[in-house]
This record gives structure tokens, sequence and C-alpha cells, in this order.
């Protein structure tokens, strides 16, 4: 279980997280809607320290931990339970996929060789590129660069997964294999957060929906009751904007 | 006066017998100006406190100080005062015996370490900082990610400006013959001090430089030409 407390966070004079508490239960799939500047992405990231929020409590892997105040031991702990996926993928740029997901298993989890290149190659032939595995991120497309991030993720056997607009950079008609993959991903069981605009996917795979707005949550619930019953009219608001209406009049 | 053959032929013999003496202090103040031109650009891009605001200070003021009055002014400060210090620190060598290419090398690491580490700060704002927190986010602590994600991504970005320094001390390496260590240019002036055949003396000194300045440039080439093969584009 993970469950962030009372998070406050601002850049500057610019309130972007006012107070969000989120709770995500072993295994769920939590998908994080909202306008951009709602502060989810910032939220994210404070999850795992790539930000440093200025107030608010993590729970996690039995712990409790000061969001502002944590050690860099503390840091570390939370970072090698959890793994990211980048909206620009954050691939190494120097090392080909093979070894951009080797580098976790060898360097913090200390495996030997032999048995990294195993996990890794097994990682990338689940999302389909173990033909790219002497790739560099250069040589890829974005969706197959997305691909090694994910797998990079998941041979980390992490507790949490947290996804940070993972297909937003992508060309259309590859948001689809990567969106694939991350479904597989849910289906393993993995916990993950996931920040995205993609509302079919959250439809499919969340078993929670929560709309952010103004850097705060403004509700939460099963995807079909934020989608279809909106209780507050901000998310009808939104939703209408996103969602395509019935039909277009020319 | 026409240009002798076998004097030049001597000079040559005699710079090349000089040469190790620039190439040990070419490629040594290199490699230290190397590790400590990286460590001051990092203590500075973390703005690691105190550290980092004297690195800023100094590297201003010392880049402006010339090599030549840099080596005359450590010499003079030397010879003033090692009598005076040796015997504070119970130290039983004569100033005689110690090589005054020690003072070469303290000049020329000092400046070089100057200028690397401003190349080595370009570097940084080189890296996208997506790559810090692509390792940051699997676990990498803030040593590792550094010497594994950064470093290596700094290379290529790094390889013309390093190029530049090293062919640089190679030129100022010359300098230290003011301060009486023969090195190449000296040394291909020896013969040159019985004939009075400085031309060839001068011609053997430059064609030894030029001979090294332009391995450098071939060690370079390739250097570039293999690292950094990760931003050709490839197959999509």
């Amino acid at each position: 279980m993970i469950e962030l407390v009372g998070v406050k966070k601002s850049f500057g004079k610019q309130e972007v997280l006012r107070d969000v508490s989120v709770k995500v239960n072993n295994g769920e799939v939590v998908v994080i809607l909202g306008p951009s500047g709602s502060g989810k992405t910032t939220f994210l990231r404070c999850i795992n320290f790539l930000e440093r929020a200025d107030s608010g409590i993590l729970k996690f892997d039995g712990k409790e931990i000061d969001l502002k105040r944590a050690r860099k031991r503390e840091i570390l702990d939370v970072r090698r339970h959890t793994a990211f996926v980048f909206q620009n993928y954050g691939l190494f740029a120097h090392k080909t996929a093979l070894q951009n997901v080797m580098e976790g298993l060898t360097q913090v989890q200390k495996k030997s060789k032999a048995e990294a290149t195993k996990i890794a190659e097994d990682a990338l032939k689940w999302v389909g590129l173990i033909d790219k595995k002497d790739f560099y991120p250069s040589q890829l497309s974005g969706g197959q660069q997305q691909r090694v991030g994910i797998a990079r993720a998941v041979a980390l056997k992490p507790e949490v997964i947290l996804f940070d607009e993972p297909t937003s950079a992508l060309d259309p008609e590859l948001v689809g294999e990567t969106l694939e993959v991350i479904k597989n991903v849910a289906k393993m069981g993995i916990t993950m957060i996931v920040v995205t605009h993609e509302m079919s996917f959250a439809e499919d795979v969340a078993d929670r929906v929560i709309f952010m707005d103004g850097g705060v949550v403004v509700e939460e619930g099963k995807p079909d009751e934020i989608f279809y019953k909106p209780k507050e009219e901000r998310t009808r608001q939104f939703l209408s904007r996103i969602i395509p209406q019935d039909s277009y009049v020319i | 006066m026409s240009f002798g053959i076998s004097n030049f032929l001597d000079s040559l013999k005699s710079a090349f017998l000089y040469a190790p003496v620039t190439l040990k202090l070419t490629f040594i103040t290199f490699v230290i100006s190397l590790i400590l031109g990286t460590i001051v650009a990092t203590v500075r891009y973390y703005k690691i406190p105190v550290l980092s605001q004297f690195f800023s200070v100094f590297v201003t003021v010392y880049m402006g100080l010339p090599t030549m009055v840099a080596l005359i002014l450590y010499n003079l400060i030397f010879m003033t005062f090692y009598n005076d210090v040796a015997k504070a620190l119970n130290i039983n060598i004569p100033i005689t015996d110690i090589n005054p290419i020690i003072i070469g090398y303290f000049t020329l690491i000092l400046g070089t370490t100057c200028s690397i580490s401003e190349s080595v700060r370009g570097a940084f704002r080189g890296i996208s900082k997506i790559q810090y927190e692509a390792g940051y986010s699997i676990g990498l602590s803030k040593v590792k990610t550094l010497t594994r994600i950064i470093y290596p991504q700094m290379v290529p970005i790094l390889l013309p400006g390093l190029q530049n320094s090293l062919i640089g001390l190679l030129k100022a390496s010359n300098l230290v013959s003011a301060i009486a260590v023969v090195e190449i240019m000296t040394g291909a002036l020896l013969p040159s001090l019985l004939y009075y055949s400085y031309l060839e003396g001068y011609v053997a000194a430059a064609l030894v430089y030029w001979l090294i300045g332009a391995f450098i440039e071939l060690l370079a080439y390739f250097a570039e030409k293999n690292s950094g093969k990760y931003l050709k584009k490839g197959t999509v």
C-alpha cells in the first residue's frame, strides 16, 4: 500500500499542490486525470522525490516518511522500490536498449551480469523488442523507446510503477502499441499510478480514477462513476471537453 | 650563410632526445588537469557551498594570468622561500637537487585545470535534466548517476575542447625552458650553441612540435569517430 497525506508544493508564488491526499492499495491501478497545470505530474514526481514537496507524508513499505525532510537513505529506499516511466522516455542515451534495462539490475540490485542479461532480455521480449536490444535510443521510434522504458521499469520488479503521461509525446499511431504494453503491466498485478489523457485506457484499465484540478483532488471513484455520473460540476466540464460528443454538426 | 643539413640533423636528433620531457610534461599535466578540472566543474555545477564560490572566484581570476608570468612568479617564490620552509619542515634536500620541472608541472596543471573545468562546465549544460532523473528513478545514487550516466555522455561533447587544451598544453610546455628545464626547443638549440646554427635548431624544434601536434590531432580524430556513436540516427 502506498499513501500520501497532505502533499503541498509551490513553485515560487505559484501553489501547484494544495493539500493532496491519495491512498493506493496493493495491485490497484489508479489513473489521475486533469487539465494541464492541475498539478498531477508534480504530484507523481513528489512520490519518488524527483520533486521535493513542501510538506506531506508518504506511507510506503511500512514506513512513514516526511516528504520535506526525508533523508538521503529514505529517498534512495523509496526509489529502489518504485519505478518511473517518463513522458519523454528518459532512456540513457549512451546505452543500448538492453543496457538500459540492465543498469538498475546490476548497479542497484547487484545482480550478476548473466542474471541481469537474462532478466533484461526477458523484459525486452515481453515488450516485443528483443530484436532491437542492441539499438541505441536514437535508433528507436518513440513508441519503441517508451516500451524499453516500461521494460526497464518492470524488470526492476518494483512495488509501484509511476507513469507520467507515457503516451503524450508519441505520434497517434504509436500510442496503441504502448498502451497495450501498459495494459499488460496492469495484468501482472503491479500497483500503478498513471497520469494520462487517454480516457478509453483509463476506462479499460483503471480500478479507480482521480480527477485533479487547481492542485486539489476534485473527485475520485470507479471509472464509470467518474465518466458517466460525475458529481462535481468541474469534472463534468472537463470531461465534456475531452470525451468526444455523440456527433459533430457540420 | 646557408641552411646546414648536418647541423639541422644534429638539432633534430637532440630535439628528439628531449622529446620525452615535453611529452611527459604534456600528458601527465593533461591527465591530472582533466581529473581536477572535472572535480572543480562538478563542485561548481552542484553549487557545493564555500568550495563552489572559492573555485568560481579562483578560476575567474586565474584565467587572466599569463602562463609565463605565473611560471616565473612561482619559480621566484620557490627560490626565495624554499630554504626557510625546508628548514621549518626539517627537509634536508638542498634546493639545487630539486628539479625545476616541478614548478613547471605546478604552473601548467593549475592553468590547464582552470581551462578544462570551464569545458566540463559547458558539457554539463549539454546533458538534459531527464538523464539525471532517469538515473535517480531506477535507484542510482547521485555519485553513480554522475559516474555511470552523466560523465560518459559528456565525452563526445568534451572531445573538441579537450583536443584544444592538449595542443595548447603542448605549446605551453615550451615555456618551462624559461626556468632552466631542457625540453624540445632548448634541446634542439644545444648544437646551435656550438655552430651558431639557430635557423636549423628552430626548424628542427618546429618540426618535432608539429609531429607531436599532428599525432594528437590524429588521436582526437579517432576518439571523436569512436565516441558518441549512439548519437547517430539509424534505422527507425
